[in-house]
This record gives structure tokens, sequence and C-alpha cells, in this order.
């Protein structure tokens, strides 16, 4: 299916757009099936249910598709997606109420995949996720990963009893890792510092000034530019899959109409939209609207009402209100800062190019590392009062707990 | 991945001389039984673990050492200088003129704080010429004086200012019948500050490795060197490198180690699943196992025994708890190897006999003044009875 320019639109074109419609589509997901099993599921048909499970099983999870996740079986990707639409507010009962073996519900899936498409950016934070880099790079905030947990390890069961001592051991084996991973990202920082100072001057891009890892291993061994240069085709071959869909997507959200027409009545579904946003909502914005209005008459009577009748009060309670205020606005300060992970980074978030300047060097755009470092140290004390506050509570609450039994000696573990 | 070693005291000096000895022996040793690149890549990795490069050729142990009185370092020094295959840097060194005449409080609160700056800008000279930081290695013994007091203190320190880097003691645990009179309550106070600061314990008792130099080795007069280079050949052959299931040349150590604390179950809870008595008395209960072979042959050994879940707690499943390293590369000239690292309750008995007899010493308050004088109260020594104490019930009831 390439790329056509239409003069006009035929009564064949007509029967072949929805098929390229969704063919463009499919090429633009990751995992994406065939335009025949789009079809078969608007028929409920049960062998296309499979492929759309692992489809919102791959769509669904974070970051890029690793070997441990896609090695995870039918059955425990079918839940994962199951918990994962209904943590994200998918209104639908049906879905829940499939079978965990993947076997069935292909048109319900359909659906959930035309929700998740028509609610917000999916494609594009698809395509953003697979993207080809070529510097070096490095997150300066933790949003998307902690917005969105991945699946399970695969071999984690329930257990229904577990011995302390199991858990303290993993406790530790926990820390240990946690420090090797220290170890091993401060040697990788030394080692980026020594490629970047040692590229200094190679890279064509002036602003950038030296090559990252990628672009001297490109310039280093020539199998792994091919490799480069093919990665970077089938990216540019989504892209241009993604433009497409664009062009052609109003086929598809009409034949979405008919399969949600095939659907049986159920009466916890949204009503239909026709176009992803617009007229469904208008109804709802009428009556917020009312209730705003609503709400300000309320509050404006209940003003005047207290003028009214707290005349002869008015220095001492102008100056507790105004103290009032002084002290709910400052706490909503601290609510707003510490809801604020970012701690005043007004840069976009997500990975960062890193780039070593000179010290005289003008500045470019993007972030400092100074700044990145105030933020993340910012955050850093942040959470370690949070920290602190929670292993007072809970040294509390066991001392509490030791107190109410009698006879028993309390013996805090050596401090760590 | 460069390891930082600290040798302390007399003991630690002389022990660490051998072994770094050994691993350099050992790297250079031409009949490695394996192909000329394995060999060389099993070189640089003990090279960039253990030694830094000078210019003149000749590598530089990644050694900090440490003691009261001269004679001993000098003595370590110029041995390495000597045989002109490696050597210690001079400047990596701190002595003093004085002793501190095995008084463990004066070490701790003395010796430490005065020298703290002096010796933490040495270590961290040393931290800044690796690459890239592993972890630290101490060697000191548990009973001494300068040692165990000091060797404590130190490793406090790298706990507060190296809270990231894994630090592993190797203690060397007194003989029975040893000349110190303090040495258990030495013993004790070592013990229980190193269990709060370090992550590892390496334990070797002095008893154990004289019985193998008499028995296995036939020697008739066991001098201190023979002691020290039978364990330096143990512990070479647990510190170079292997391939481990994940990769190669990690420096791995055992995460389970000593910082593993359990509190009496409280009254009224149900205890924990029952375990059946008598396997205390038949078998060594471990918690891990770590069985490292080199030479000849390794692909195809087979370890099956030590995955039998009647040597491991009941909490834990073999897989969990034993791991093999392998390498074909033998060991200095054995032509097959193994050691094993095991994490179990061979050390009760011993740590209890210890502690029994500092108990009785503190019962009657001898010597208690010793350590009165300078800073170490009667308090220091409760908290380390029950850490100990817990410590032996947790490992009991494995």
């Amino acid at each position: 299916m390439g790329r056509r320019r239409r003069c006009r639109v035929g009564p064949e074109d007509a029967t072949r757009a929805l098929p390229e419609a969704i063919a463009a589509l499919s090429r633009t997901l990751p995992v994406g099936p065939s335009p025949e099993i789009f079809r078969r599921a608007k028929f409920d048909c049960p062998e296309a249910a499979p492929a759309l499970w692992r489809l919102l099983f791959r769509v669904l999870s974070p970051g890029p598709a690793d070997g441990a996740s896609a090695s995870l079986s039918l059955e425990a990707q079918a839940r994962w997606v199951k918990s994962a639409l209904h943590s994200q507010g998918y209104p639908s009962r049906a879905l829940a109420q499939l079978p965990d073996n993947g076997s069935q519900g292909s048109r319900q899936l359909l659906l959930a995949l035309a929700w998740l498409l028509a609610r917000g950016p999916l494609l594009e934070q698809l395509l953003a996720q697979g993207r080809v880099r070529l510097g070096d790079e490095m997150p300066v905030c933790e949003c998307e990963a902690l917005a969105n947990p991945g699946p399970p390890a695969p071999g984690v069961e329930e257990v229904s009893g577990v011995d302390v001592r199991h858990l303290q051991w993993l406790m530790g084996k926990l820390r240990f890792r946690w420090r090797n991973l220290m170890a091993s990202q401060q040697e990788q920082c030394a080692l980026l510092g020594q490629i970047h100072l040692y590229t200094r001057g190679c890279h064509s891009n002036r602003s950038l000034g030296h090559l990252s890892v990628t672009e001297t291993e490109l310039l280093r061994d020539p199998e792994g530019g091919r490799q480069l240069l093919q990665r970077l085709e089938s990216e540019n071959a989504r892209l241009e899959a993604a433009l497409e869909w664009r062009r052609r997507q109003l086929v598809f959200w009409r034949w979405m109409d008919t399969v949600l027409g095939a659907c049986p009545p159920e009466a916890t579904f949204l009503p239909r939209i026709h176009e992803p946003g617009a007229r469904a909502l208008e109804p709802v914005a009428r009556e917020l609207h009312a209730l705003r209005e609503q709400l300000r008459g309320a509050v404006e009577a209940r003003r005047a009402a207290g003028a009214a009748g707290a005349g002869d009060r008015r220095p001492e309670w102008s100056a507790a209100r105004r103290a009032l205020r002084q002290a709910v606005g400052q706490d909503l300060a601290a609510l707003q800062r510490a809801w604020e992970r970012g701690g005043g980074l007004t840069q976009p978030h997500g990975p960062h190019r890193l780039v070593r300047m000179e010290a005289g060097a003008p500045r470019g755009p993007g972030l400092r590392a100074p700044e990145v470092i105030e933020a993340l140290r910012t955050q850093e004390a942040h959470l370690e009062a949070v920290l602190r506050r929670l292993q007072g509570q809970c040294r509390r609450e066991l001392a509490r707990l030791a107190r109410a039994l009698p006879g028993l000696i309390w013996i805090p573990p050596p401090g760590r | 991945m460069s390891i930082v070693t600290v040798q302390l005291g007399q003991c630690g000096n002389q022990i660490g001389f051998e072994v770094f000895d050994a691993l350099f022996s050992d790297s250079h040793c031409p009949q490695g039984l394996c192909s000329k690149r394995e060999n060389e890549a099993y070189q640089a990795s003990c090279k960039e673990r253990f030694f830094s490069e000078e210019e003149n050729g000749v590598p530089i142990a990644r050694a900090v050492l440490v003691d009261m009185e001269p004679k001993v370092i000098n003595q370590t020094l110029s041995k390495a200088a000597h045989s002109g295959r490696w050597k210690y840097d001079q400047h990596s060194c701190f002595c003093q003129k004085q002793g501190s005449g095995n008084n463990w409080a004066y070490g701790y609160s003395v010796h430490g704080p005065r020298h703290k700056e002096s010796i933490m800008d040495l270590i961290q000279k040393e931290v800044e010429k690796c690459d890239s930081l592993s972890g630290f290695f101490i060697i000191m013994s548990m009973a001494g004086g300068t040692g165990s007091g000091l060797g404590a203190f130190v490793t406090q320190n790298l706990q507060d200012q190296y809270s990231n880097s894994l630090k592993m003691n190797q203690i060397i645990w007194p003989y029975g019948t040893g000349e110190v009179i303090v040495q258990n309550y030495n013993s004790i106070l070592t013990l229980s500050h190193l269990y709060r600061s370090s992550d590892a314990l390496l334990v070797h008792e002095n008893d154990a490795i004289h019985k193998i130099c008499a028995k296995l080795m036939n020697i008739k007069q066991i001098s201190f060197r023979d002691i020290n280079q039978v364990l330096a050949h143990q512990l070479g052959s647990v510190f170079q490198p292997t391939y481990s299931g994940e990769g190669s040349w990690h420096y791995r150590r055992n995460p389970l180690g000593i910082d593993w604390q359990v509190r009496p179950p409280l009254s009224g809870l149900p205890t924990l699943s029952k375990m059946s008595t008598n396997k205390e008395f038949h078998f060594n209960t471990s918690i891990a196992n770590l069985v490292i072979l080199r030479g000849k042959d390794v692909h195809s050994a087979d370890v099956g025994a030590f995955k039998d879940p009647a040597l491991y707690t009941s909490w834990l499943e073999p897989v969990h708890a034993f791991s093999v390293w392998k390498t074909q590369r033998a060991f200095s000239k054995y032509e097959k190897s193994a050691a094993l690292v095991s994490n179990s309750q061979f050390l009760v008995k011993p740590l209890d006999v210890t502690v029994g007899k500092a108990w009785n010493m503190f019962a009657s308050k001898a010597y208690i003044h010793q350590y009165t004088k300078f800073g170490i109260e009667e308090e220091d020594f409760l908290d380390s009875f029950t850490l100990l104490e817990q410590v032996i019930a947790s490992y009991c009831n494995l």
C-alpha cells in the first residue's frame, strides 16, 4: 500500500479507503495487526482476539518492549491489559468480564483500542517512545516512570504467607543491586565524559561540538552504521504511515460507529462519540456552567449576609480574615510546591541529550546541568523529609504496639 | 571496577602484602590452562581491580596502609619494592610513632578521631585514581589494639563518606588461647561496630588455618608467614576474575552478609513456620553459599550436591541461595581448584564462646577501666552484647 495522490474519489476508491486507512494505522502501531484482523474483530471473531490482546499490551506498556515483558504468556498479558485499561478509566464492564485466556472479545478489544486512540495522542506517544536516538541521553525527571508502572515481572506469583526474613533478604538484595547500579552509572558518566572530551570539534553541527557514543560507533564500525540506517529507515516508514493515517482517519471513525452499533446495548457505556472530542460533551459543559453560576450566586449571598451581620466587629474580623487568607495561601503554595515534582524546572520533561560545552561558550537552548542538579537536590531533600517523617510515624506506631503488650522488651535495631 | 584495600595494623598489613603478592603471581602465571586471549583478559581484569599503572610500568597496589607503628609498614613497603614486580605507593601510608597497646578504646576514640582526616584523605586519593570504584576491602584483626579499634572507626567513616560503595571487612579471628587478655572484649566491640557499618564480614580463624598448615600442608614450624600465605591463597582464589551468570568480571559480593537482623518474635503472634529441630544438629544450615571453580573441566563439574534444600533455610530456595562462579583459567598453577564462601551457622559456635567469655569478664568488671578511660562506657558494652546475642539467635533460628 503506497501513498497515492487522489484527484477525485471514485466508487472503488471508497471501498479501498477503509482498508488503506486501517493499514496505515497498523503500520504506525508497533505490532500492528493486519486489516483483516480488524474486520474480523468487528464481527467478534475469536481468532482475532489474541492479536488484539497483544497489541493492547504493547500499546499500554510504558517504555520500549523488552524480552521480559514480551515473554509473558497471553493470559498474563490479558490480565495486565484489563487492569491497565481499568486504571486509565475505561468505562466498559464487558471487557473486564472477558476470559483471561485471551480467546474472545475481539470486538471489545477493538473498541478499547479506538477509545485509547480517541482519548489522547496515543500514536504520537508511541512514536516518541520508539524514536531512534543519536545522542547520549539522560532523563531529567521521573514523571513517565512514576505515572505508569509497567507489567509485572514474569514469574511473580501471589504467595499466601511470607517469612519476614525472606523480605529482609529481598531488601538486602535490592540494596545491593542499587549500589551496583550507582557504581555502574558513575563509571558510565566518567566514560561518557572522556568520549565527549576526545571527540571535540568532530561534529558537523557546531552547536553540539562533539560526538555521542552512537555517532562515534557509527564512524568506527560500518556494520553498525548500516544497522542504524535500517532503524532510521523503518522509523521513517512509521512516520509516513502516521501522516497517511492522519489524512484517512475519518473513514476509520465512521466505521467504528458501525462497530459500536453492532454491539449489544450496555448500560455502562458512554454515549457514542462521532468525532474525537466535540459534540457529546456539550450538555456536560452546559451543566457545569450552570452549577458554577449557582455556586457563585450562593457565595455572594453568603458574603453579603456575613458582612451585614458583622458590622460592629469589622476591624478584628478583617484582620483575622487576612491572617487566615495568608495562612491558606501559604498552605496552598506549599501544596503546589509539593505536587510540582519539577521543583521549578520550566523546560519540558523527558530525556535530554548530553552536550559538553566549553567554559566560556555562549549558552545554547536547553537545560544547564547546574540547574538540573539543583532541581534534583530540591526533590531529594523533599523526599528525604517525607521519608524521615514516615519512618518516625512507623517507629511511633511500633512503640505504641509494643507498649500494648505487657512483659515485652522492645529492642530497636542498631541504627543504619 | 576497582577495589581499594585498606590494610590496618600489623595483622592487616602483613596479610595485605601476601594477598597482593598472591594475586599478582597468579595473574602473571604462565600456565593458565586457557587460550592466550583468555589469559590476557584475566590479567587485565585483575590488574584493573587491584593495581594501578605507573609510568615505568611497575604496577602499584591500590592500597592504603595504616598502622600506629612504623616498623611493620616499612617492612611491608620494602618487601614489595624489593620483589621488583609490583609495589605500594610510598605516599599511601599512614603511621605514627607509638602503638596503642592493644587498647581498643584508644584506637577507636583517640587515634581514630585524631587521624581521621589524614587517613580519609589518603583513601580519597586512592579512590580518585580509580576509573570506577567497586568498593572497599578492609583487612584487620578483630582482637588486637590498633587494627580492631581503628578499623572499626575507619569502616564507620567509610560508611558515612562513601555510603553508596560496598565495604567488605576481612577479619582475623584470634586463636582461642590467645595472648591478649582482653581479646574477647576487643572482639565483641569490633564485631558489633562492624556489623552496623560494613556490608560483609569475611572471617578467617587463626585456629582453622593453623590446622590446615599442620595437617594438610605438614608444616612443622608454623609461622605467621605460613598462615598468612594460606589465607592469601584462599582470598586470591575468591577474588580473581570469574564469569558469573550475568556477565564477566564483576566484583561480586555475598549480598546476604551480616546486615541481616531478626527481632525476637512478639509474644502472642504465631511463631514462624516450624523447622525440624534435629536439623541443627545434623546440618549446618546456610543462608547462602558460593562456590568458585577454577581450572580444567569446570564446565562439566557437578555442583548438584550444593543445591540440596536441606542445606538451606526454609524461607530461601536453593536457586536463590546458591551461586557458582567459574573460569577455565587455572589459579596459581593448580590444575583444578575450588573455593567455598559460606554464610552459615558455621561461625555460631566460636562467636558464642567468645561472647560467653567476654560476658564472664564483664560480669566481674575486669579491665573495664581501660576502656572507660577512653570513652567506651558500659552501655557500649551492653549494646554490643545485645547485638551479638541477636545475631547468634538469628543464626540459630535458621
